[in-house]
């Protein structure tokens, strides 16, 4: 079975990380734009990021055999900081027409501030203009009371649910963001946000439709493999494989689809390997014999 | 509290030499003036210069000049970095110290930014440094929140209720005993329990405890 992680922080992981990934069946990921752990402070910073996401880490991903897409935002934590919001909206749209940029994200709230809020509305419009799905991220804190706030935003928005991703759900927002037309992402973690065990009891309880699963591994203590390991478990649990794959890979893939700029084709294909690549001059090798698998 | 009682304080704990480097720390090569980059670097070498391990300063002797430290804080890198802000509040116009006060806090490491964070509350207008206070809540390094969250007088004294709520949920959320945010039940809001309740309620849903301290928020939270 292919397995398509739809959000995970690749820029922050090792060629360790991309090899167990694609030993582990996954063919596919979404790297949304977050922050980096410590805020930045000049618009550049998010330049290079942004480069980064489509240049050197879609190169990183390729050469183990994994499809990089990713998508664009100014995320919620950063948009508190006037001197950055003004710019980093200006630069999104340099960058939102690009190849394997498949939706705007992560979006949404942090601390529900005014200042959050003008950030949301403004990208929801410029995902309309791009014809780009959205990755919402809902807050840590205060997370019932802040789905509420976002899934408010996007009605009174009008923005299409079909195409909204909302991510992090527990027990208590999943139902919600169901009801409310829109997709529902899972990250599953060591110790917060969803675990392995309650995510099999929600798709008993739910189905498949419109769930997906994610790792979201980044930089802090989190799992690259949490997608495959909720298979298994999903597995002993008696989950039918057709649930299975629907989570895993079917719903990532409609969903994304709707950029309009996913090859589904392509996706079907085993990705090619060539090692001997380079990318500006530099290769993800340091003295290996080069894989090629073409 | 003004920078000279600080030092009083330090002073007799240093070599004549650390006693020396620190008289004339943020001063230009040329004179006595203070000079902004020459600050910067003192700021940061002050971790080297004046050490890292906790003084066994009592608690009063602190609290007597209006400054109120957990014990493993107390260091004369940290004492000696709030001395020097004091120092700089006294030679420097409000608009050129503000910015000195940025920069400090911007370009500082961890240890940098505690000191920063400390002696906000004890600065002419503190109002001021509201935007950076408020910043530094969203940090992930946990010293460098707890620099803000305790022991400190600032947010209850300067945050909007918005912001003080979150700042207490996310003490609850890393384990941080909310009997070390300062003035929390002047500020305890209606909101504030709503919030408690809450989280208690998505902690139960996901089969997991429910931290004790939620119910000094919301008395029914453990229920």
């Amino acid at each position: 079975m292919k397995l398509f992680d739809p959000h995970i922080h690749m820029t922050s992981r090792t060629t360790d990380d991309y090899q167990a990934m694609a030993a582990a069946g996954i063919v596919a990921v979404l790297e949304p734009a977050f922050w980096l752990g410590q805020p930045r402070t000049h618009v550049g910073s998010f330049e290079d990021y942004f480069a980064s996401l489509v240049g050197w880490e879609r190169f990183r991903a390729s050469q183990f055999g994994i499809r990089h897409f990713c998508a664009m935002a100014l995320n919620p934590k950063e948009a508190n900081d006037p001197n950055l919001v003004d710019w980093v909206l200006a630069l999104l749209p340099r960058y939102l027409g690009k190849d394997g940029v498949v939706a705007v994200g992560e979006i949404g709230f942090d601390e529900v501030t005014p200042s959050e809020e003008r950030c949301f509305a403004e990208q929801l419009e410029l995902a309309r203009r791009f014809e780009l799905p959205v990755l919402v991220h809902t807050p840590h804190r205060d997370k019932k009371r802040g789905t509420e706030r976002t899934l408010a935003m996007l009605r009174e928005h009008r923005f299409p649910e079909e195409r909204v991703l909302v991510d992090h759900n527990t027990e208590e927002t999943l139902p919600l963001v169901l009801e409310s037309g829109g997709w529902a992402g899972h990250s599953i973690y060591p110790r917060t946000k969803m675990d392995e065990e309650r995510m099999v009891t929600l798709v008993q309880r739910h189905g498949a439709e419109r769930i997906l699963i994610n790792s979201a591994a980044d930089w802090g203590v989190s799992d690259p493999l949490k997608v495959p390991k909720t298979v298994a478990r999903m597995r002993e649990r008696g989950v039918d494989e057709e649930t299975i794959e629907t989570i895993v890979w079917r719903n990532p893939v409609a969903f994304f689809a709707q950029s309009g700029r996913l090859d589904l084709t392509e996706l079907e294909k085993p990705a090619t390997i060539d090692q001997r690549e380079l990318w500006e001059g530099n290769s993800v090798l340091r003295g290996q014999t080069a894989v090629v698998r073409t | 509290m003004t920078a000279s009682h600080l030092l009083g304080l330090l002073e007799p704990r240093l070599d004549p030499a650390t006693r020396e480097w620190l008289s004339r720390a943020g001063a230009s090569s040329s004179g006595n003036a203070l000079d902004a980059s020459a600050f910067l670097e003192a700021f940061a070498m002050a971790g080297r210069r004046l050490g890292q391990k906790p003084l066994g300063t009592p608690e009063d002797t602190l609290a007597g000049l209006g400054l109120s430290l957990a014990p493993d804080t107390r260091t004369p890198a940290l004492l000696g970095r709030v001395a020097l802000l004091l120092r700089a509040q006294e030679r420097l116009e409000p608009e050129g110290y503000e910015a000195l006060v940025a920069a400090c806090y911007r370009s500082g490491d961890n240890g940098e930014r505690q000191a920063v964070l400390k002696t906000l509350p004890l600065l002419h207008h503190p109002e001021r440094f509201l935007a950076l206070a408020r910043d530094a809540c969203r940090t992930h390094v946990q010293p460098v929140f707890e620099a803000i969250a305790c022991e400190n007088p600032y947010p209850a004294a300067y945050f909007p209720e918005s912001a003080f709520n979150q700042l207490v949920l996310k003490a609850v959320f890393t384990g941080v005993p909310l009997a070390r945010v300062v003035g929390l039940e002047r500020r305890h809001n209606s909101e504030l329990a709503r919030m408690a309740a809450d989280y208690a309620s998505e902690r139960r849903a996901a089969g997991r405890d429910v931290p004790t301290d939620l119910t000094l928020l919301s008395p029914g939270a453990s229920a």
